[in-house]
């Protein structure tokens, strides 16, 4: 936004973004469509792109004088909402893409200067013209938010949109989704999307829709093929499996994680194989995991029943064991805890866990011990200071990745609140978020 | 040719590596000296439209070459940044710096805020699919031959990766090249020029970037695009002449092109090493550029440009003076240096080792260039450390002048090797005073009643390189007259 001053300049001039002006100086002529100013930096500061393609800043000073050249082309952001069909050909499979927005749905803002999510599904559909050999597409965008923004009422509400278009017969369905809590989402898909027919892709990008490098068109492409053609009737998160444009890979979304801030190939499975390796351009199916749940013709039920009280906490040398006495005032409901090593807490003087954790569960509220290692699984047992947790009744998650331990929380709390059965369903497998063996190869894949 | 009457129009745009110590958007080095790469990337790339909406016709182009880019990545000179992994850091200040110096020394304004831009790019040079670039300087003039040359833009860009090789449907490119910072100079339309002076013009503004001692030189460093029309037809933009002296080569035959073509188009040509060209894309329009979201603009206060304004390095006119002046040189070869890509190491080795600016001057415009012409030895293989070494030991006296061919022959072919070996090695080592004695008297007894001239001569061809001429000759004049 420009400054006031600008702002009424402009008003008075009837002067609009987009139209071809000319700013005189004191020294200076300078002429260029004028462009919409971001918030950072100097809102004083008029922005022009000049006739070679550059934009460039003028200082809005004493002596400054700005008229308009001609009328230009509005600059606006279609934001197109509803719902698309593209039929490209009626033998082909038909498929839905749900969008939510993300940095694959993002371009330029000029509010923040930043990318925001403004690209919908049926924008992004468009810029991969191999997708007419692969699917009919259903486009839709049910909402434009990054994902450090979604909420456990967004992922109840992404599990009906997909549950409707499952159950409507789409061979398979494309959720595009902002990378940092994705997985968080595709988990808690695993867990709401009962009897699963098909497969569901839960797809990024690490590069926004608007550069020519973007991995959008190869994450897109990929997970369409994978929801068309696969027989995998898991929820799964779809990216790159490497920094080249070779292959994607599926991996089961109660096992995925974003381990990196910025490569393409962020995504790596955790404890296990990924379930298949999607190759983009001979569109071969590999399938690397044969433990998956196989397609039918199963009636897909939404099981959106959700806690979201449930507190994450990190264990770390020197911790202040009150910051759970905060939780408990404020009624939460169960604890997942990031544990060190094979699941340990501080237990000696003042740091000591073990009060909070006996507190807790004494007034029936669950403590799910999970490791900050990532890889390998928590024990009850091996050490003395495990026993310690383990007497006191706190539920070892296993192999359980500790950002899906607390999904699986916040859905088994939104069942059941009797601390047996909450410890009982945490160590059922519902959408594969564990493992019982780990194999040799499983670690940093 | 009458170039008024086949109304000759002319753009310039040079280019310049700056010589910093990092890229210009991460912590890379930019010595570009690694040979093994560490690892290859492969990636496709997509059109995408510009902000306006628009899909560069020069970007959909390239597209449909549906091509596989190999990028090598070497190790030091290139991170997750070159590899369109990882964000760009934030723009290195010291090529800033130097970019605006060379702004403002071509009397450029300055905009009061800096705009990144992308300017898609999808032949795979750039892995992003675009190259960065922000205009620091607009409007400045300079000024040629009593006549006012307009400046339009003053640019501060990312360099693109180079290419290593290609075949229908792949590139293979080096990253190291990429994020090199790079100044891009554009004239206004050159009306009334000959090819001659538009090269000169070239020059000109060649020896502005470097009288800032900050930009990078020899093969690859320097890049010149030119624009050329006749007869107001369409303008072709002929890329990436490496050599300042084919400048006006290529104008004529693009001339000569012009005409003879039935219908000339709007198009980029690229600039073969024989001054030649041939045609490569589309002209790309302004849809191409498109801002840079991953950092905001950058401020430039009123008082860091006076701060830059007061630290500016001394104008080449000045220098030409002061060579005159105070380094003695000639006119010819004030003129020369001052135009020589060895300029800065030509200054440095006169101010640290003293020796005399003549012969300096001559080794770099002369000594180097004949060697390179009649003997075909590889002078550009020879670093600044070389030189240094070789007016060292000129200084220490360990060395004639006159031996500085053959040391430096002898240090192209060993590279590994000290010169000081080579002297020794080749004989030219420097003769005291008793020995050229000895063997002055050695020759005047063997050759009895011979003119001098005839003995100076054969004695210079016994010492020639390791004792100075006139030495020789005040001693053979005063032994004969006794």
């Amino acid at each position: 936004m420009y400054s006031k001053r600008i702002q009424d300049v402009l008003k008075r001039k009837n002067i609009k973004i987009g139209d071809f002006i000319r700013i005189k100086g004191a020294k200076t002529v300078h002429e260029g469509i004028l462009m919409p100013r971001i918030e950072l930096g100097d809102t004083s500061c008029l922005v022009i792109k000049l006739s070679n393609g550059y934009n460039t800043g003028i200082k809005f000073e004493k002596g400054v004088k700005i008229e308009k050249v001609k009328k230009g082309f509005g600059i606006v952001h279609k934001h197109k909402k509803g719902m698309k069909k593209i039929i490209f050909d009626k033998k082909l499979p038909t498929i839905s893409i749900i969008g939510t927005g993300g940095t694959i749905a993002s371009k330029v803002d000029y509010r923040t200067g930043g990318v925001y999510a403004s690209f919908s599904p049926e924008d992004i559909a468009m810029q991969i013209p191999e997708l007419k050999e692969i699917a009919n597409i259903k486009a839709e965008e049910v909402m434009s938010i990054m994902s450090e923004d979604i909420t456990p009422e967004i992922w109840i509400r992404i599990a009906k949109e997909v549950a409707q278009d499952v159950n409507a017969g789409y061979k398979g369905v494309i959720v595009t989704h902002g990378t940092d809590t994705l997985h968080y989402t595709a988990a808690a898909l695993g867990f709401m999307l009962r009897d699963l027919p098909c497969p569901v892709a839960v797809v990024g990008a690490q590069r926004s829709s608007d550069r020519g490098s973007s991995d959008t068109v190869m994450n897109i492409s990929c997970a369409a093929n994978f929801v068309a053609n696969s027989d995998v009737a898991e929820v799964c998160t779809v990216l790159h499996g490497t920094m080249e444009d070779d292959y994607c890979l599926a991996i089961r979304g109660t096992k995925s994680r974003k381990m990196h801030t910025s490569r393409r190939d962020a995504f790596r499975p955790i404890n296990e194989q990924p379930i298949a390796k999607i190759h983009w351009k001979n569109r071969k199916i590999e399938i690397l995991n044969k433990n998956y749940r196989k397609r039918s013709n199963s009636k897909l039920k939404v099981d959106a029943k959700l806690n979201p009280k449930v507190a994450l906490i990190k264990s770390y040398p020197g911790m202040d064991p009150e910051i759970f006495d905060f939780y408990l005032n404020k009624k939460y409901k169960g604890f997942v805890v990031e544990a060190t090593g094979l699941g340990h807490t501080p237990t000696l003087g003042k740091h000591s866990l073990l009060p909070k954790i006996e507190r807790a569960i004494k007034s029936d509220l669950p403590v799910v011990i999970t490791s900050q290692c990532l890889y390998g699984r928590t024990h009850p047992t091996i050490y003395h200071n495990l026993r310690e947790l383990s007497r006191r009744g706190a539920i070892f998650a296993g192999d359980m990745l500790p950002e899906i331990a607390l999904v699986k929380l916040m859905w088994v709390l939104g069942h059941t609140r009797n601390l047996e059965r909450v410890g009982k369903m945490m160590l059922t497998n519902y959408a594969g978020e564990i493992n019982p063996r780990i194999g040799p190869k499983d670690f940093l894949v | 040719m009458d170039y008024k009457k086949i109304g000759l129009k002319c753009g310039l745009e040079v280019h310049r590596q700056l010589d910093t110590e990092h890229k210009l958007f991460c912590d890379c080095s930019t010595k570009m000296i690694e040979k093994t790469p560490l690892t290859i990337v492969k990636r496709k790339q997509h059109p995408v439209a510009s902000e306006l909406g628009k899909v560069d016709v020069a970007a959909q182009y390239e597209f449909l070459r549906d091509r596989t880019f190999h990028y090598q990545v070497f190790p030091g000179e290139d991170c997750l940044v070159e590899s369109d992994e990882e964000p760009i850091h934030a723009l290195d200040q010291e090529a800033l710096e130097i970019a605006l110096q060379i702004a403002l020394l071509l009397n450029c304004k300055i905009p009061r805020e800096l705009h990144i831009m992308r300017k898609t790019v999808i032949d795979g040079s750039n892995t992003s699919a675009f190259q960065r670039t922000l205009i620091v300087g607009l409007d400045g003039c300079i000024e040629y031959d009593g006549r006012k040359v307009e400046i339009t833009h003053v640019a501060l860009e990312e360099d693109a990766a180079s290419i290593v090789e290609e075949d229908e449907k792949n590139r293979t490119y080096k990253l190291n090249r990429l994020g090199v910072p790079l100044i891009e100079i554009g004239t206004g339309l050159l009306i009334g020029y000959t090819p001659e002076e538009v090269q000169e013009i070239s020059y000109l503004i060649g020896m502005i970037c470097r009288s800032t001692g900050k930009v990078k030189r020899g093969i690859g460093t320097v890049r010149q695009d030119v624009n050329v029309s006749v007869k107001n037809g369409p303008r072709v933009e002929i890329k990436g002449i490496q050599e300042l002296g084919l400048i006006s080569k290529v104008i004529q035959l693009e001339i000569q092109r012009q005409m003879s073509v039935p219908k000339v188009k709007k198009e980029v040509r690229a600039a073969n090493p024989d001054g030649t060209t041939k045609f490569t894309r589309p002209l790309p329009g302004a849809a191409r550029m498109y801002p840079e979201t991953d950092i905001p603009p950058i401020p430039i206060d009123k008082k860091t440009i006076r701060k830059i304004k007061k630290h500016l390095p001394e104008s080449w006119l000045k220098k030409m003076k002061r060579f005159k002046k105070k380094l003695r040189l000639s006119d010819e070869l004030a003129k020369q240096i001052i135009r020589s890509e060895y300029l800065e190491l030509f200054e440095k080795i006169v101010k640290k080792y003293r020796v005399n600016p003549s012969v300096a001057a001559n080794v770099f415009v002369s000594t180097l260039k004949d060697l390179k012409k009649r003997e075909n030895i590889q002078v550009e293989n020879l670093e600044d450390k070389d030189f240094e070494e070789l007016f060292g030991l000129l200084k220490e006296r360990k060395l004639m002048k006159e031996a500085i061919p053959d040391a430096l022959k002898y240090k192209v072919k060993n590279p590994k090797q000290p010169i000081i070996v080579g002297i020794k090695k080749l004989g030219l080592r420097v003769i005291s005073n008793d020995e050229l004695m000895g063997i002055v008297k050695d020759v005047i007894r063997k050759n009895k009643g011979k003119p001098e001239g005839k003995i100076i001569g054969l004695i210079m061809s016994r010492v020639r390189g390791r004792a100075k001429s006139e030495n020789v000759v005040r001693i053979v004049k005063r032994l004969l007259k006794s």
